[in-house]
């Protein structure tokens, strides 16, 4: 059997002017071209409704696309796909787990699906649900079921992983656990694909981020790569002294300046890179004083809504 | 063999539905009463020919359409049509396993769920008959034993089959019920509609003077086709295939009736499913 992960260059995820429209007549996709390398930890970002449930299901062969192509570890996404689940684990969105069956034999059934040999406890231990193995999962709360499905999906040692919103339903300390396995899934060499429409949470372990918004891939990049192509504008946090609505409109007149907001003893300036010193200069020629001041570089979740501003209600 | 996965899987589940435990349980008791009935009374009693073993057979076989029927239609309705909806089938479909394995599954794990009860019932109902009559008509019983087995998968094929067509359990059990309304009440009707409307609509005098092909209609509902098989098994039993000349009036021709609905129902659910967004 061919190992994709053996050759650098393989792309572990391949789409190809992938489009889809449903009998319906929506369309989901609008012709996405993307490369997830092999061995890399890639975030799919986009607001609810932008397309990634579509595409991730595709890739698993849930949803037939209606042009274009989908190759998941060198293999025909629609062809092979028994194939590519079987080296792929999941963690699908929209799922419902047996009410009836019990968390250890849902992680029994995956074991004997994928002809595996973990250790039902082990993985079960991994997502912190053991004291609950032997209880009906109907009977777990939503960020249980959630973590068991993500055992389900570590189960024979997947070359990648499918993590479709995998924080929904999680506690904080649920998401850092996601975020934990995610990292030692990737340091056994493994491909992790996941999406969200928090970006916060992408930020944090994703080596590169791909933004879809209505149907299309808007950005692919690293996360740095997607500050620098958004513009360098930072804010400026400046404590103040006294000041006069006067001097609030001459920093608003100035070059570079997008934005200025006032907040108790405080000024919040939205300025480009290069007109900071300005920003400051200005102020205290007209006799405000600046008592102290620091600078935040765009938050990424502010970058992210530029990028798909018109869905989001921001 | 990625099905028998699947099927291990949903005959776990399924086991530990109360619902199917309940149902069996009225079944068997039901079976253990017929065949007390039946042993415990007279020919004229009971308005058949003669009190036999082989007799007691077909009575067990009228307690067994029922249950099997409705059973398989409360068991099996909501299979693949329900785990769409609800979708625990992207589970099912993040595994190895492809869409024919997950029906093949379906059919045979639900089947072997309710193939259970009817073992038991046929057991027990075969043991208390068998000892009130003083007798045991051993090839009979296991012919009933076979034909039941074979008609239970039967019957959970038609439905997990139409639960394939649709991802909606309300059109699921709409297809369903219609089918069973149709087949398993409807089809007297039915077959006299087909006579009048063959006869250039009107009924012929009596119903001796119905085309002979008219046996092949009555043969496909699948209870009909059950019973119809049974008297090709069990020995001395004739049926009223015996009454027409015809290549086709063979009570074999029951066994070819359960081989379509064996088939060719999730043939057609799995050409649908295969083809479905899920």
């Amino acid at each position: 059997m061919l190992v994709a992960r053996n050759e650098p260059d393989m792309a572990a995820i391949e789409l190809d002017g992938l489009a889809k429209e449903y009998s319906g007549g929506v369309t989901a996709l609008r012709g996405i071209d993307l490369d997830v390398r092999d061995g890399e930890i890639f975030g799919f970002l986009g607001p609810n409704g932008a397309g990634k449930s579509t595409t991730i299901n595709i890739l698993l062969d849930f949803v037939r696309p209606s042009g274009g192509s989908a190759r998941v570890l060198g293999l025909d996404a629609q062809d092979d796909t028994q194939e590519v689940r079987r080296r792929t684990g999941v963690l699908p969105e929209g799922y419902t787990v047996y009410s009836r069956l019990t968390g250890r034999q849902h992680v029994e059934f995956v074991i004997e699906s994928k002809d595996a040999d973990d250790y039902a406890d082990e993985i079960l231990e991994r997502v912190g649900i053991e004291d609950a193995a032997d209880r009906k999962a109907g009977d777990y709360s939503k960020g249980m079921k959630q973590r068991l499905t993500l055992g389900m999906a570590l189960v024979g040692d997947p070359d990648l992983l499918i993590l479709d919103e995998p924080s929904t339903g999680l506690d904080p300390s649920g998401v850092q656990d996601v975020r934990r396995i995610v990292k030692e899934e990737s340091d056994r060499g493994t491909t992790v694909f996941f999406s969200s429409h928090i970006l916060s949470q992408v930020e944090a372990v994703c080596d590169r981020v791909g933004i879809l918004r209505k149907g299309e891939l808007v950005a692919v990049d690293t996360v740095e790569g997607l500050r620098d192509a958004a513009g360098t504008e930072a804010r400026l946090r400046i404590s103040v002294g006294e000041y006069e609505p006067e001097d609030v409109e001459a920093v608003r007149a100035l070059e570079g300046v997008s934005e200025v907001q006032q907040r108790d003893g405080e000024l919040i300036v939205s300025v480009a890179d290069g007109s900071k010193t300005s920003v400051l200069t200005t102020l205290e020629d007209r006799g405000v004083a600046v008592n102290d001041f620091e600078t935040e570089e765009a938050s990424l979740e502010e970058l992210f809504l530029s990028y798909t501003d018109e869905e989001v209600d921001a | 063999m990625s099905w028998s996965a699947v099927a291990k899987k949903d005959f776990t589940d399924a086991l530990r539905s109360r619902a199917i435990w309940a149902i069996s349980v009225v079944f068997i008791l039901l079976s253990v009463v017929i065949a007390y009935v039946y042993g415990s009374f007279s020919a004229d009693q009971l308005g058949t020919e003669e009190v036999t073993a082989e007799g007691l057979v077909f009575f067990l076989a009228s307690n067994i359409t029922l249950f099997v029927s409705i059973t398989a239609l409360v068991i099996a309705y909501k299979s693949i049509a329900g785990e769409r909806e609800s979708g625990s089938l992207k589970i099912l479909l993040s595994l190895p396993h492809t869409r024919r394995d997950v029906l093949l599954g379906k059919v045979l794990g639900r089947g072997a769920v309710l193939a259970i009860p009817v073992v038991v019932a046929l057991a027990i109902g075969a043991v208390v008959g068998s000892a009130m009559l003083g007798e045991v008509a051993a090839q009979a019983l296991l012919a009933l034993l076979v034909v039941s087995l074979v008609f239970t998968f039967a019957y959970v094929s038609v439905i997990v089959g139409l639960s394939a067509i649709t991802g909606s359990t309300t059109r699921a059990s709409m297809l369903t019920i219609g089918f069973f309304v149709l087949f398993e009440f409807l089809w007297g009707i039915v077959s006299i509609g087909i006579v009048w409307a063959s006869n250039g609509f009107s009924l012929p005098q009596s119903t001796a003077a119905y085309p002979d092909w008219i046996f092949v209609v009555n043969q496909v509902p699948p209870s009909g086709a059950y019973t119809t098989f049974l008297y090709a098994l069990v020995p001395g039993a004739s049926g009223n295939a015996a009454d027409i000349d015809a290549f086709y009036a063979t009570p074999w021709l029951g066994a070819v009736v359960l081989l379509f609905w064996l088939v060719v129902p999730a043939a057609l659910g799995y050409w649908r499913f295969s083809k479905a967004d899920l």
